[in-house]
């Protein structure tokens, strides 16, 4: 069972984010939960879900020790970098980073400089989009083609097929950038 | 499979599905997105979407198209519930059947938003005043909140009863893959007012009271014999039965499995009908299960509300000198590593028994 947890400010995708890879673990076979944070969560705020995901059923969709983590901005690392279970991975968007980072040695940090890789494929607010690019690599529970065609079948649902282009070369831009 | 639906807008449609004529309700979170959904579905559809002035109006207007013999949903919060209570009191006294979703959030007055199990109690005996019981349909995941749902109206019709799905803030949040029923054909009971003027007008003075409280009596014995709904793992064997509805429950139908896996002679008992309590459950640990050490709830609320009705039923069937201990967590989804840390303190006597 995966777990992942996607962190950021309101405004940042993240809830997308792990509604998207969620879409693409359904589209792989996966069973899958999305849970969002609840409460003090308000745009401006800090917001983040819980994506779970595997063969059997998922049986606890609540956060507990993820084994990837997105940290989207400085609060949101600080936030959830003591949650990753050892071993795992911190995959943290370098460029709303303000910090040195690297607070544990028992996990891997990953930087991504996903808002600057976004607006070079000129998709300035697909930055969510590179990461997930960047997760599909890091994590290999899904090729590059699942994750491509998992993205494009949720967003063509949602009646947002006009953005393909942009979202496949956002999410090309961050699977090369791991 | 189906795609990631909220738990919310999966429920809202199944009702839809069953058919429901009029939703009226008033907006609280977490159970907004019902009415956010249903506000523009009903009217596609070409029926009744009313956002009305209160949760009282709501629940009056709930009770006016019962009255027609038709369905029709309402839902909110604990809070909201708690103002709709004068108007289901009238209907289960009116014999008027309807379906209430309870998205629950933690608390007592407004509360908070966190996902709890705190209006147990409540839901549980009634609600409002009176001596009458709704049914109380507790799903654990997005695909049960929809089958459920979708039944509920039956049940309602069958029993001429208020039934209430009692979801919380977690399952109504999150998003999960679901399939939904067909649609069923907009139905009227027979006996719903159609503007002819066929009911005799009561007399409220020269009514036989004992007679008429026989005929709620045997609606609820009914209703309690027929319609407990529960699932089972490892009670065969388990020295300890865990016992968690809901949320809890789809946590524990997972960690039970785990820690069987890791050698611990557990089982869980989730009911899916709290009112009525499957003690039928009970039972059939008593026949099956001679080496049972105790019961253990896991709820998310203060202190534990369902302990109450464990430790009642397994003194009604001859396990009233086991212990039976609560694990609140108060709100929220419990963490597996807590509650199995939480276990080996029951174990290890660190937690005493509630009762």
């Amino acid at each position: 069972m995966r777990e992942l947890v996607f962190a950021g400010f309101g405004g940042q995708g993240v809830l997308t984010a792990g509604l998207v890879v969620s879409q693409i673990a359904l589209y792989k076979g996966f069973n899958a939960t999305w849970m969002p944070a609840y409460g003090a969560a308000m745009r401006g705020g800090t917001a983040n879900c819980t994506v779970k995901y595997g063969d059997g059923p998922v049986y606890n969709p609540g956060q507990q020790k993820p084994d990837l983590v997105l940290a989207m901005n400085t609060p949101s690392y600080k936030k959830f970098v003591n949650l990753v279970r050892p071993g795992g991975i911190i995959l943290v968007n370098a460029d709303m980073m303000t910090e040195e980072g690297n607070a544990r040695s028992d996990i891997q940090e990953i930087k991504v400089h996903c808002n600057q890789l976004a607006d070079q494929v000129k998709n300035p607010k697909g930055a969510n989009i590179v990461m997930i690019g960047a997760i599909t690599k890091i994590l290999g529970d899904f090729t590059h083609d699942e994750g491509v065609e998992g993205m494009n079948d949720m967003f063509r649902k949602k009646g947002k097929s006009k953005f393909e282009a942009l979202n496949v070369a956002a999410f090309q831009a961050g699977y090369e950038a791991v | 499979m189906g795609d990631m639906v909220k738990g919310n807008i999966a429920v809202a449609e199944a009702a839809v599905r069953a058919g429901i004529i009029v939703y009226a309700g008033y907006p609280i979170t977490p159970s907004t997105e019902v009415m956010e959904y249903l506000s523009t579905r009903m009217e596609d559809l070409g029926r009744e979407f009313i956002q009305a002035e209160s949760e009282l109006a709501a629940i009056n207007m709930v009770m006016g198209v019962s009255a027609c013999g038709k369905r029709v949903l309402t839902a909110s919060s604990g809070p909201g519930i708690s103002l709709k209570q004068e108007g289901i009191s009238y209907m289960a006294q009116m014999e008027y059947p309807a379906v209430i979703l309870n998205v629950v959030r933690w608390g007592n007055g407004l509360g908070s938003l966190d996902g709890s199990q705190t209006d147990y109690h409540r839901e549980t005996r009634g609600g409002g005043n009176g001596d009458y019981r709704n049914i109380i349909l507790c799903p654990s995941t997005v695909q049960e909140s929809v089958d459920l749902m979708y039944e509920a109206f039956d049940i309602a019709e069958k029993y001429r009863c208020i039934v209430e799905v009692m979801t919380d803030s977690g399952l109504g949040q999150m998003m999960e893959p679901c399939e939904y029923p067909e649609f069923r054909e907009l139905t009227k009971c027979d006996w719903g007012l159609d503007g002819t003027y066929k009911v005799k007008r009561g007399d409220f003075l020269g009514r036989n009271i004992p007679g008429e409280s026989e005929t709620y009596m045997k609606k609820v014995r009914a209703m309690r014999e027929n319609e407990q709904r529960w699932e089972m793992y490892g009670e065969e064997d388990a020295e300890y039965i865990f016992v968690a509805y809901g949320m809890p429950g789809r946590v524990m139908s997972g960690l039970v499995r785990t820690m069987r896996q890791q050698g611990e002679k557990v089982g869980i008992l989730r009911p899916i009908t709290v009112w009525p309590f499957p003690e039928k459950a009970f039972e059939e640990m008593k026949e099956k299960n001679p080496n049972l050490k105790g019961f253990i709830t896991v709820e998310t609320n203060g202190e534990g509300q369902m302990v109450d009705d464990v430790a009642l039923y397994a003194k009604k069937y001859g396990m009233g000198t086991l212990p039976v201990y609560a694990l609140p967590y108060v709100c929220g989804v419990p963490k597996d590593d807590v509650v199995a840390a939480d276990f080996a303190k029951v174990k290890a006597g660190e937690i005493k028994e509630v009762y």
